[in-house]
């Protein structure tokens, strides 16, 4: 009995051990430490450290709209970036589930920009905006393409909205893939020869046999989007004028390069529970939509 | 199942501390053979000595500069890192403190950094090569009578014009006020040529060397600085801010479209393609240009903000970067070995001049036209007639520069007017100052 016990604990030790391990090594200690930093005034390198309270976070909500700025356009980008990622990967996914010929070549096309990094993904599309499509303006004419792009606030914006859609609608895709294919072929037959139309199907067969796979996208593209830092670094580096400024750009430059690593990390961490809270609304919302055939 | 959970946690803990221990005492072992190894760079055992910067075009010949290094200290190994970009070396470099990996040699920008990283820093006055600092060069890395650094060069920025466009277009000498800049351009314009190319996009080019004139204009810029942060002077309303903004207005007038979001990169290839007269550059763009067109009749002249001929008369010159050895570092007597060797060998004498073309910060060092190339030697002629105005932007609160750089792209944007621009500077100072 006791050595049952024993070689139970002992297996748990071995296979959980080292997730555990590393997970607290690299997540849970920094994580703490952060917590730490941010009641303190550190500024990244002196070995002074002098604890401040709460004066970090009294700074956050009282004097400085730059971060409220970069929060408001985070949340403006979350929106569009989560509904659009999840309206084309879904409508990718349904339409490569039907039998094309060439569908196993377009599902590795439209994952594909998901191998690529986002920061090489950011400058390859910073060309495209900036030389690419100045020279097909000025070959077509069209003023689409002779816009700033990246010049002003504006195009910035859906500048990263485009690329950051164009690179994670690929595994969103996927994801549906996975799920749709899994609708049990006897009830779409069944639909089917009740005489409900396409769109009759996708609304009341597929949509709700699927709404796993849509509880786990959202809350993939909703972290994602929040945490959007790569694109925006390097498509626009928060500029013009900080008009695209992320909170993690802003998070970063608050500790890298005004030095105000205390402050930084209150605000991540502020971030942090804003973000957690969001997620465990949505998280909440669409399972209780899930349901079982 | 709690005590399930607690057993697991508790196990953890206990795998954690000893991991924890083990780093620990490695680390000790390490300093204490380190302590032991003496401090000579000929005898004893091999140390090795990290350096870690961030210019990236002098990769190359540090490589080979190491070779010959180590063939004449055979005790000592270099091990050079580099990680280019201002911010993200200053985010590397944390890191690499913060992890234990500390470098022995490492960069500085010198005023409000050399506060900042002071105490890691190495005192370095009674090294040879202090006494021939060309004294511009020494005041960012002097402190209370100390110097904590060895400047790498010289840089000199204005406007880098193309000396046959300029000709062709009938102007004979370089402007020295803005009304007459407004002449060039404007006959840069009626011969087909774009006058100025403006890579605005870059942050670096508005709010640290562009906006510097307008500081290095105040009659007492050291006064001036210490009232911004005081609260005693105000940028608001300030007439060397207005005319440098006078200054940008007009380069935007007469330059090329887009350009906030035109970068370096690109107006280096225009005005290497001669499609534009000049662009807001330092003397360090001669090898870049040099790579895309080679043996361009290029010269460099100063910026000019108003119509008093005398003072706009003086070259920014800054120096991007100094090398300090670390104060906590195991080899830091190899590492100023090192230092001084850079200096003083034969070798490392030609590879700043000529290889880097560098505008050497020691009078010990000569450097001819040949060498520097012409925009250094435009530079290092206004050096040596000693009329310069020191960059002043290492003197500002840490991210300043950034924030100045997006209060212009506004400007330039047209978001606001200058009263306007005026008060989002003072507020960026604001923010940040200490």
């Amino acid at each position: 009995m006791r050595s049952r016990k024993l070689s139970h604990y002992g297996q748990q030790f071995f296979f959980v051990g080292p997730a555990v391990l590393f997970f607290t090594l690299v997540m849970i200690i920094p994580f703490l430490m952060g917590m730490y930093y941010s009641f303190t005034d550190w500024n990244g390198v002196s070995g002074e450290v002098t604890w401040v309270g709460f004066d970090n976070f009294a700074k956050i909500f009282s004097g400085d709209p730059d971060f409220w700025k970069s929060f408001w356009f985070t949340v403006r980008f979350t929106v569009l970036g989560v509904v659009l990622t999840n309206l084309v990967g879904f409508f990718l996914a349904y339409f490569l589930t039907k039998p094309l010929k060439s569908r196993n070549v377009l599902r590795t096309v439209f994952f594909m920009p998901n191998i690529i990094g986002g920061l090489l993904l950011g400058f390859i599309w910073q060309f495209i905006f900036i030389k690419g499509f100045s020279t097909l303006g000025d070959m077509t004419g069209w003023s689409f393409f002779q816009l700033p792009w990246l010049g002003d606030a504006t195009t910035g914006f859906w500048a990263i909205v485009m690329v950051f859609v164009w690179q994670y609608s690929g595994y969103l895709m996927v994801i549906y893939i996975a799920s749709l294919s899994n609708v049990s072929k006897e009830v779409l037959e069944a639909a089917e020869i009740d005489g409900a139309s396409h769109f009759q199907v996708l609304r009341s067969i597929i949509a709700p046999l699927i709404m796993p796979a849509v509880t786990v996208s959202l809350f993939l593209a909703i972290s994602w989007s929040f945490k959007m830092f790569d694109l925006n670094l390097s498509l626009t580096k928060g500029g013009p004028f900080k008009s695209t400024e992320s909170v993690a750009l802003n998070i970063y430059n608050e500790a890298f390069l005004n030095n105000r690593y205390g402050l930084g990390t209150a605000k991540a961490l502020l971030f942090f529970v804003i973000v957690a809270i969001i997620s465990l609304i949505q998280v909440r919302i669409t399972k209780s939509k899930e349901v079982e055939a | 199942m709690n005590k399930k959970r607690s057993m697991v946690i508790l196990s953890v803990l206990l795998v954690m501390s000893m991991l924890l221990a083990a780093c620990g005492g490695k680390n000790n072992a390490n300093n204490a053979a380190n302590g032991n190894s003496g401090n000579s760079g000929k005898s004893g055992a091999v140390k090795t000595v990290k350096v870690f910067q961030f210019k990236t075009e002098i990769v190359e010949g540090l490589n080979e500069l190491k070779v010959e290094f180590e063939k004449e200290y055979p005790n000592i190994k270099l091990d050079i890192q580099t990680v280019g970009g201002g911010a993200d070396y200053a985010a590397a470099l944390k890191t690499k403190f913060a992890s234990g990996d500390a470098p022995d040699i490492f960069s500085n920008g010198g005023f409000a950094e050399l506060d900042m990283w002071q105490d890691k820093i190495e005192d370095l006055s009674d090294q040879a090569w202090v006494k021939d600092l060309v004294p511009l060069a020494a005041e960012p890395m002097t402190k209370d009578g100390k110097v904590y650094g060895m400047p790498m060069n010289l840089e000199g920025i204005g406007y880098v014009y193309n000396k046959d466009l300029f000709a062709k277009a009938g102007i004979t000498e370089t402007p020295k006020t803005i009304t007459e800049l407004e002449e060039a351009a404007k006959k840069l314009q009626a011969a087909g040529i774009t006058p100025f190319g403006n890579a605005y996009q870059e942050w670096w080019l508005l709010g640290n060397q562009g906006i510097s004139t307008a500081f290095a204009r105040q009659d007492n810029v050291d006064e001036f600085i210490k009232g911004l942060n005081e609260g005693t002077q105000t940028i608001v309303g300030n007439q060397q801010f207005k005319d440098w903004s006078n200054l940008l207005n007009l380069t935007v007038k007469y330059g090329q479209k887009n350009p906030l979001t035109t970068d370096a990169n690109t107006h280096l290839a225009l005005f290497a393609n001669s499609e534009i007269g000049m662009m807001q550059e330092g003397n360090w763009a001669q090898t870049l240009i040099d790579n895309i067109t080679p043996g361009m009749n290029i010269g460099m002249f100063p910026m000019p903000i108003d119509d008093n001929a005398e003072k706009n008369d003086k070259l920014t010159v800054g120096i991007p970067a100094n090398l300090v050895v670390n104060k906590d570092s195991a080899s830091k007597e190899e590492a100023k070995i090192f230092l001084n060797w850079l200096v003083t060998s034969d070798m490392g004498k030609e590879y700043i001049v000529k290889k880097w073309k560098f505008i050497p910060a020691l009078t010990t060092i000569p450097a001819s036209a040949e060498d520097i190339g012409m925009l250094g030697a435009d530079v290092k002629k206004y050096v040596d007639e000693n009329k310069v105005y020191g960059l002043q932007s290492s003197k500002f609160p840490d991210g300043v520069t950034q924030e100045f750089a997006s209060a212009i792209q506004e400007l330039i944007a047209g978001k606001t007017d200058v009263n306007g621009w005026m008060t989002n500077m003072q507020a960026a100072w604001d923010k940040l100052k200490k």
